[in-house]
């Protein structure tokens, strides 16, 4: 792979100094189709992804976040159409061929979902369903193959990993179907991991150890993992770097803790005014954000959030703000409010 | 004198292979007037069997359940009493407990009619006022259910409760579908009624953070038994159960620092077959010889606490 190196960030001086850019989004833009005409949902996103990096992306339902991934493995609904670059080494991933797409899928980047009861097969066996993407991805035989697949359930730590490649869905708990399907997801031996929401369905203890095992994989493998979440606790937990969408753009980003505790975008900080902070003493108020999420149809004109935003000023109209960059953060804001 | 007082109260269930199991085992709880009890612990331990019975819901298997002193009668197809539509319950999807075809004005209007508390003419009036104390226009009753955002929606749900005066709503996970406004405006909705119309409520939900945040009492539950009970703050920065403290302990906080939650190991136990002894002891890091023979009770410990913990217990730890 051609990968170029970068500086590390400053808050994680555990890190390498140098680690290489795996992934590098450039003005992507994704268009679906609908009735009066193709909606944009995706407007012009720049991100990258460095090795072993857990990259997060937050930001509320219909903003964006999910598509934005998903255009990067050719599994957009039919009729969407795609523009911008995403480089993965070599590759283009938005001007692949399905063939080639098939490859990345699994290959190169793993992907897992909120429910992993709908992403399992209910009629196969742990076994076969994780022994299918190793065979097609590594060319393994049979031998081979069965000893990978006891080791990835054992990698996730699932226990008993012999009985459980006899074992079908129904038979584990939520947060044992959600290893597994990281077990499948990993079977390729991806670089990249993609997770959507992959704690949504769990509870909170069950949550936990899904965060830690995303963590230890990341340090263990050099894994890197773009995590989509609407949870500023699971980010805060173990994204290193934070992208905020709203309304199919990157409003903010920013190394985590930086983020989330020196929002410089309204919008991000009326999500964390919004969120029962269990550290903070319980009658602090929450505050609801004015109004509601645009729809991507009916976007207003100039930065979409103007709207809901009670530092706006004319200018937040006019145009729509771009992404100013300032060391390793952004934020697209004339405004700037929260400014240092 | 409390206004829900549930006792020994037992729900059981028969799975489809015909095994029958006990979803809430055993439970006391109990709602004063005015106050905001919230009610957690993880899926399948018997909160929402807990909220169904306590409304009447489902025919408890044991144990009693009392509203405003009086037993409350498992829902039949005859009207309930009179003093029991003071026991109101909202779900978690108010989409699916609005009906879609109907303006909601009409819905809560309905409430008021079965409730019986308004004449005709006053009843449109009282459905403004309705409206206008969940904080939505009172135009927004001649619309229907699918033009509101799910927070709206959770807030006319929450008025069709309050058109029959309840003194009492139980809510079910009413927060777990909204996005992180909405579910800090209904919070904040819940608050204020309590506060303004001295309303208890008791909260069922999984989600810890927004409970501490809420409740001025918490209850939590495990495989169907209430093993702590406090104050918020108390029983938060002080957890006298082990099971409180594993769970407060793993709710991720959104304050960037890169603190892991921590994990509880195991899983939670098929409730046909509850460990012997304390439920919660094969998951417990302290587990004494006592734990494994005997289930201990909800006990006082200490200012207004409860638990069910040999820990807690001075006599306990000989292996008695």
């Amino acid at each position: 792979m051609c990968l170029q190196p970068r500086e590390a960030w400053q808050d994680f001086p555990e890190r390498p100094l140098v680690s290489a850019i795996l992934l590098d989004v450039e003005a992507l833009r994704v268009s679906l189709p609908a009735r009066g005409g193709a909606i944009t949902v995706v407007d012009g996103v720049d991100y990258d992804v460095a090795e072993g990096e857990v990259f997060g992306v937050a930001g509320e339902s219909g903003s964006g976040k999910t598509m934005s991934v998903l255009a990067l493995l050719g599994l957009l609904p039919p009729g969407a159409t795609t523009s911008g670059r995403a480089r993965f080494g070599d590759l283009d991933l938005l001007t692949l061929g399905k063939r080639e797409q098939r490859d990345v899928r699994g290959g190169h980047i793993g992907m897992i979902f909120q429910d992993p009861m709908t992403s399992l097969h209910p009629m196969l066996s742990i076994g076969q369903q994780l022994k299918e993407p190793i065979k097609l991805h590594l060319g393994t035989g049979r031998k081979e193959t069965s000893r990978r697949a006891a080791e990835l359930l054992e990698a996730v730590r699932l226990p008993d990993p012999e009985r459980a490649l006899r074992a079908f869905p129904h038979q584990f708990s939520g947060g044992m179907r959600q290893r597994v399907a990281i077990a499948i997801a990993l079977a390729g031996e991806p670089e990249l991991l993609i997770a959507d929401e992959p704690t949504t369905a769990l509870d909170v203890t069950v949550q936990a150890g899904i965060i830690r095992l995303l963590d230890a994989l990341r340090r263990e493998r050099g894994l890197s993992v773009v995590l989509i979440t609407h949870d500023l606790g699971v980010m805060s937990a173990i994204a290193d770097r934070v992208a905020v969408f709203y309304a199919g753009r990157i409003v903010e980003t920013g190394p985590r803790n930086d983020l989330l505790q020196r929002p410089r975008h309204p919008y991000t900080k009326a999500l964390l005014d919004a969120l029962p902070d269990p550290g903070k003493p319980s009658d602090h108020t929450l505050v609801p954000i004015a109004g509601a999420p645009p729809t991507p149809s009916e976007l207003p004109p100039g930065c979409a959030f103007h709207l809901r935003c009670s530092h706006r000023i004319a200018a937040c109209e006019a145009a729509v703000p771009a992404l100013v960059h300032e060391g390793a953060r952004a934020s697209a804001c004339p405004v700037d409010p929260f400014r240092a | 004198m409390s206004i829900l007082e549930i006792e020994d109260l037992e729900v059981t269930y028969e799975r489809r292979d015909g095994v029958r199991f006990k979803a809430v085992a055993r439970a006391s709880l109990s709602v004063e007037r005015g106050s905001i009890v919230g009610l957690v612990g993880e899926s399948g331990c018997g909160k929402s069997s807990l909220a169904r019975a306590a409304v009447g819901l489902v025919t408890p298997t044991g144990g009693t359940v009392r509203f405003e002193g009086k037993e409350v009668q498992p829902l039949t197809r005859r009207a309930r009493p009179r003093e029991q539509t003071r026991l109101q319950l909202v779900f978690q999807n108010p989409y699916s407990s609005l009906n879609p075809r109907r303006r909601v004005g009409d819905q809560v209007g309905d409430a008021i009619v079965v409730a019986g508390t308004q004449s005709r003419t006053g009843r449109a009036a009282r459905v403004a006022e309705l409206m206008e104390l969940v904080g939505l226009p009172s135009t927004a009753r001649s619309r229907y259910p699918h033009e509101f955002s799910g927070g709206q929606r959770q807030r006319i749900a929450i008025a069709r409760a309050l058109a029959a005066d309840p003194s009492l709503i139980v809510l079910d996970e009413p927060l777990a579908s909204l996005d992180a406004s909405a579910q800090a405006q209904v919070a904040n909705q819940l608050l204020e009624l309590s506060r303004e119309l001295s309303l208890s409520l008791l909260l069922i939900s999984h989600d810890l953070a927004i409970v501490h945040h809420v409740a001025d009492i918490v209850s939590v539950m495990y495989l169907g038994r209430i093993v702590e009970s406090g104050p918020t703050r108390a029983l938060w920065t002080e957890p006298q159960h082990p099971y409180t403290e594993a769970l407060v302990a793993a709710v991720p906080h959104p304050d960037g620092t890169g603190a892991m939650p921590e994990v509880l190991p195991g899983e939670v136990p098929d409730p046909a077959r509850p460990p012997a002894g304390c439920r919660f002891h094969p998951r417990c890091p302290h587990t004494m010889d006592v734990c494994r023979l005997r289930e201990p009770e909800l006990a006082t410990v200490g200012n207004a606490r409860l638990a069910a913990c040999w820990l807690r217990d001075p006599e306990a730890g000989s292996g008695s």
